[in-house]
């Protein structure tokens, strides 16, 4: 943090383009500029989509943000200008995570973990010490955990969290699906599923016998739906010995550590990543490990898996009163990523089409489908990094006639704009408002800025929207200006905000008030107004109460005069999700088809009830097993602290942290018996290539993988940023090779996730 | 506080090789970016990965100067000693009396060079080095002297940053800490030239090593490795008091010490003539696994 505060390739003042070329390798030859002129230039770009009827046309992206915003200016800017237009990065993080613990328990978010009290964990396609949910906390309860229990850790590579746990099951990438069909299918013909969750043969006697159907009515359920349906539709086949042959897992371990977990149930976590489900097909591996969690009872329990508490946050005023006639209109238009078509179902928290589709954007905006874009606006966001199918994104952006880039670093997108504003650093110079949770406590933490400005930087989510707010009004738009300055009011004093800074500080008070100023005393931290929770700087929700949700994990609710369910459709842990069913019907009546015909149209297999239970299928993969022989793992490197640290030397000096590579390098990592076949050595650059790209990178010879895989962390291979993230800036020369140059662009279509993992890049590779 | 000998116990279990310890070490200490050979690390790692797949063994051990009882580098350094022990145990270095480049005996003594340095770690291909040496006539933190822009007038350069915030490195933590003992074996009588004292940065033609933070511990504050571990893998104490966490992690565990900066451990036969070292390492990287 402190390095990337210092960092002396943060862009000081605005800029503005010079080179009227736009592409990857183009120097923009960027000039000083002053914030008048840089604010003007965007504010006439705007007002020339106003005039000329096309708003829809303007796009406001953000890359990291604080909720604080997400409602004040992400979500009022675009709409109140007139455009549907403001798209999040969330679809590159890791949405399909959430697609198990939504059509099992109504849930759409990340979990926690009760890390202090499980007996066995299970960590699957992540490692939580170097990334994931709140790295810190299981770093300090880790070793813990292997004292008291076991670890076992399913990831093709060899992980920090891999290299301490007592079993690490290096699957074949993208196969987790038949692991935990397996697994399930030991604990229930092992008769260990959790009684007092699940329930129980009405005889008592255990009916699961491999490849053998039971009868439904045999069975009576607790808390759960559809287990025996599960049971019939898949799992009944699921056998150890078979999964053996698909995910090159002995049997003997998938036994060992099925009935290690059953033993412990139910104080089991089973810690679902990205990995598994970030992937063409990764919903269903989503939906089948989290079930695992059911089968345990450990759901919404001690040592298992949990939703966070709640804090409570302020609302921002309605901004209806200011929407014209013109933003009314074209805040309707379908939204630029395509989201709801057939193909893309992106079916978030049970509704169709209301996720974003960050990465496909690109796709739409180089296809001027359903429209074009003329006025781009993003915050810390840099898409040509970060987005598989780079190179996708760089057409994309020299497409795009005006882009303004609110950046602290000259990065890659930021080669692509036309103005550049320079951004206050987010943890040290700008105040926000965070909710986070871990530790059995949900938290609303406020970030202050702890050091002044050293150049004209300025606070992204907030001081930059109002100022563009305030020249929109100078040019005749007033509406988002007014709102800003008529509807926001200090909530201690009533004042409206006269300028950015005021207007930054009210509406991190307005959306944290009801933790430092409650109306009603709260259950967790005790704090008197405003400076005492500037002074502490946290609030600590009251811990998490366990089985709260079991028999409730649905409820009807009323939404807008009509009812709703929240949660799942049966109220119970569904095996068999009634949830999903509608979810998908209703996309599929939306577009007057069939379920069937929809997951068709969004690369599953399963057809009938099968799509409705947790079942395997064989991932989808780039590039054939005979030109593309080994299988590219992508995965975060413990210090890339989202993307922004590849320009400190620390980052570098101690890349060796990240198991198996190297200092001051980017290396693919090769097993031994590959290398050979290939006479490759350490140190040896070599060429890897899938259908869409191909890199150069250095090869390292490593144990860590297995034979047919290869494995590269994502962080390396800027071509610019700045001078140590860059091999040479001024050259557009990376330092080392990014993984996003190879992976091509691909979706986990039922939540509009981009692929990065489950082995659906399939590589060559030569020596050079 | 008589025979008071410090030592820290590092829990190999806990650890999982994160790098906090060292890069909180460089916010703490300013220690420059590696350059020349040298590594500038007073914090560091050495990783081991054994076996072939799936039975791969890796593990991270993370070093710092083992602050030995009988340190080679006290022994190697020529009177009047800029390398002397401090009472509670700490290898401390005091740059008045270094004789810098032209002597380095701690690092390339033929008898008596730390046994966890190298005179140029990249060239012997060694993973760290304890004691890392700032060349005559360079500027320490040389980086901050580049006046390079990489968009004019746009974006800064290092000497510009360091300019804005006054201070070299620009992210500098400032501290102060005065010896106020003579170094040891001084000749009683004989007229002590000044008080040593720790620079927060280092100038050139002087060695750079681990102090144990000793103007932390001298403030009653543990060493910033310590507190920043977020596992809390680290423990540091007296370990001639036997009520001491350090003493009793020492009695409960058989501990290991290291032998060379390559990550090899010291035999049992072989401790006696070794320097005795004070960093000890308890359990293993990777769990044992659970029977029955």
């Amino acid at each position: 943090m402190l390095q990337e505060l210092y960092d002396p390739d943060r862009i000081k003042v605005p800029m503005k383009r010079t080179n009227p070329q736009k592409g990857r390798g183009v120097d923009p030859k960027f000039v000083p500029i002053t914030w008048d002129e840089a604010l003007d230039t965007i504010a006439d770009k705007m007002m020339e989509l106003r005039k000329n009827n096309e708003s829809h046309k303007f796009m406001l992206a953000r890359g990291r943000y604080s909720p604080t915003t997400t409602d004040i200016a992400y979500g009022t800017m675009a709409k109140v200008f007139g455009s549907p237009n403001n798209m999040s990065h969330s679809s590159i993080c890791a949405e399909a995570e959430k697609f198990g613990p939504y059509y099992t328990e109504g849930y759409w978010g990340y979990r926690d973990y009760d890390l202090a009290r499980t007996k066995y964990l299970v960590i699957w396609g992540c490692d939580p010490l170097s990334s994931n949910r709140m790295v810190p906390n299981t770093i300090n309860k880790f070793g813990d955990i292997l004292d008291r229990g076991t670890i076992a850790v399913v990831d093709p590579r060899l992980s920090a969290a891999g290299a301490k746990a007592q079993e690490w099951l290096p699957i074949k990438p993208g196969e987790d699906g038949a692991l935990a069909t397996a697994i399930a299918h030991v604990i229930l013909t092992e008769g260990m599923w959790s009684k007092e969750f699940v329930g129980d043969f009405k005889d008592g006697k255990n009916l699961f016998k491999a490849g053998q159907t039971v009868d439904e009515a045999a069975f009576a359920e607790k808390h759960t739906n559809g287990l025996v349906k599960w049971w019939n539709l898949e799992l009944k086949d699921r056998t150890p010995e078979w999964a053996e042959k698909v995910t090159l897992i002995p049997k003997d371990q998938i036994i060992r550590v099925a009935k290690g977990m059953g033993k412990a149930a139910p104080n089991v976590a089973v810690w679902l990543g990205p990995g598994p489900v970030m992937s063409p097909r990764g919903a269903y591996p989503s939906f089948a490990i989290h079930a695992l969690n059911g089968l345990l009872g450990s759901v919404d329990n001690e040592g298992g898996t949990l939703r966070n508490s709640k804090v409570p946050k302020g609302k921002m005023p309605s901004f209806d009163a200011y929407m014209d006639a013109v933003a009314k209109e074209y805040s309707k238009k379908p939204k630029i990523d395509q989201r709801g078509r057939k193909e893309f179902p992106v079916i978030a928290s049970g509704k169709a089409g209301s996720g974003v589709i960050t990465n496909n954007i690109a796709n739409a905006v180089n296809a001027a489908d359903p429209y074009d874009i003329k006025v781009f606006i993003s915050y810390w966001s840099n898409f040509n990094f970060s987005c598989t199918g780079a190179d996708r994104w760089d057409k994309a952006m020299a497409k795009i006639p005006f882009f303004a880039h609110i950046t602290t670093n000259p990065a890659e997108m930021t080669q692509f704009a036309d103005i550049v504003l320079p951004a206050a650093h987010h943890a040290t110079q700008k105040m926000s408002i965070i909710d986070n949770k871990g530790n059995l406590h949900a938290h609303l933490s406020i970030q202050q800025p702890v050091v002044g400005r050293l150049w004209q930087e300025k606070a992204d989510e907030t001081e930059i929207m109002f100022l563009i707010a305030e020249r929109l009004k100078a040019k005749g738009f007033p509406n988002i200006y007014d709102y800003f300055t008529k509807e926001i009011k200090d909530p201690e004093t009533g004042k409206n905000p006269a300028t950015a800074e005021e207007f930054a500080e009210i509406v991190n008070k307005i959306y944290s008030m009801p933790a430092w100023k409650p109306k009603e005393p709260l259950k967790g931290d005790k704090l008197d107004g405003w400076d005492d929770f500037k002074k502490k700087g946290i609030y600590n929700s009251e811990p998490y109460e366990f089985r709260k949700l079991w028999g409730k994990f649905g409820k009807e609710v009323e939404k807008d005069g009509k009812k709703e369910i929240e949660g799942t459709v049966t109220k119970k842990f569904e095996f068999y999700s009634e949830t999903l069913k509608m979810a998908l019907q209703g996309h599929a009546d939306k577009h007057k088809t069939t379920i069937d015909d929809v997951l068709q149209a969004s690369g599953y297999l399963a057809k009938g009830d099968m799509a409705f239970v947790p079942h395997y299928e064989p991932p989808k993969r780039w590039g054939d097993e005979k030109e593309y022989p080994y299988t590219f793992i992508d995965y975060k490197s413990r210090l890339n602290r989202e993307g922004r640290s590849q320009n400190c030397t620390w980052y570098q000096e101690f890349k060796k942290v990240d198991v198996g590579d190297e200092s001051w390098d980017d290396v693919i990592k090769i097993n031994p018996v590959d290398a050979k076949k290939l006479g490759i050595k350490t140190g040896d650059m070599v060429k890897v290539t899938s259908q869409t790209g191909s890199i150069t990178v250095k090869a390292k010879l490593w144990e860590g993988v297995r034979p047919g895989t290869v494995a590269k962390c994502y962080g390396q291979g800027h071509w610019a940023y700045g001078r140590i993230a860059a091999k040479d800036y001024s050259k557009f020369l990376p330092r080392g090779g990014n993984n996003n140059d190879l992976m091509p662009d691909d979706y986990e279509r039922l939540t509009g996730s981009t692929a990065r993992n489950g082995g659906f890049t399939g590589v060559k590779i030569q020596k050079v | 506080m008589a025979n008071k000998r410090l030592a820290m116990v590092i829990d190999l279990q806990k650890c999982v090789g994160c790098g906090a310890c060292a890069i909180a070490c460089k916010t703490e200490n300013n220690t420059q970016t590696r350059a020349r050979g040298q590594t500038f690390n007073w914090a560091d790692y050495v990783f081991k990965t054994e076996g072939t797949f799936p039975n791969v063994k890796f593990a991270a051990i993370p070093v710092l100067c083992n602050h030995c009882d009988e340190a080679a580098c006290v022994q190697a350094c020529p009177e009047p000693k800029a390398l002397y022990k401090t009472e509670e145990g700490i290898t401390m270095y005091n740059k008045k009396y270094c004789l810098g480049q032209t002597c380095r005996k701690c690092l390339i003594d033929v008898k008596n060079k730390c046994p966890y340095s190298s005179e140029n770690a990249e060239k012997e291909g060694v993973p760290y080095s304890v004691i890392s040496w700032n060349q005559i006539d360079v500027k320490t933190q040389e980086v901050w002297q580049d006046k390079t822009e990489l968009i004019k007038g746009a974006t800064a350069s290092p000497a510009e940053v360091a300019a804005k915030t006054g201070t070299t490195p620009a992210n500098k933590h400032a501290y102060e800490y005065k010896d106020d003992r003579p170094p040891i074996n001084w000749p009683k009588g004989k007229k002590v030239s000044g008080k040593g004292a720790v620079a927060d940065v280092r100038s050139d033609n002087g060695v750079d090593k681990c102090l144990f933070c000793i103007h932390r511990i001298r403030n009653g504050e543990e060493p910033y490795c310590v507190v920043s571990c977020p596992a809390k893998a680290r423990t540091v104490g007296d370990k001639n008091d036997p009520n001491s966490e350090v003493s009793k992690l020492i009695a409960k565990y058989k501990p290991m010490r290291l032998k060379n900066n390559k990550g090899e451990w010291l035999k049992d036969e072989e401790i006696e003539k070794s320097t005795k070292p004070n960093v000890y390492y308890i359990r293993s990287f990777k769990a044992e696994a659970k029977s029955g």
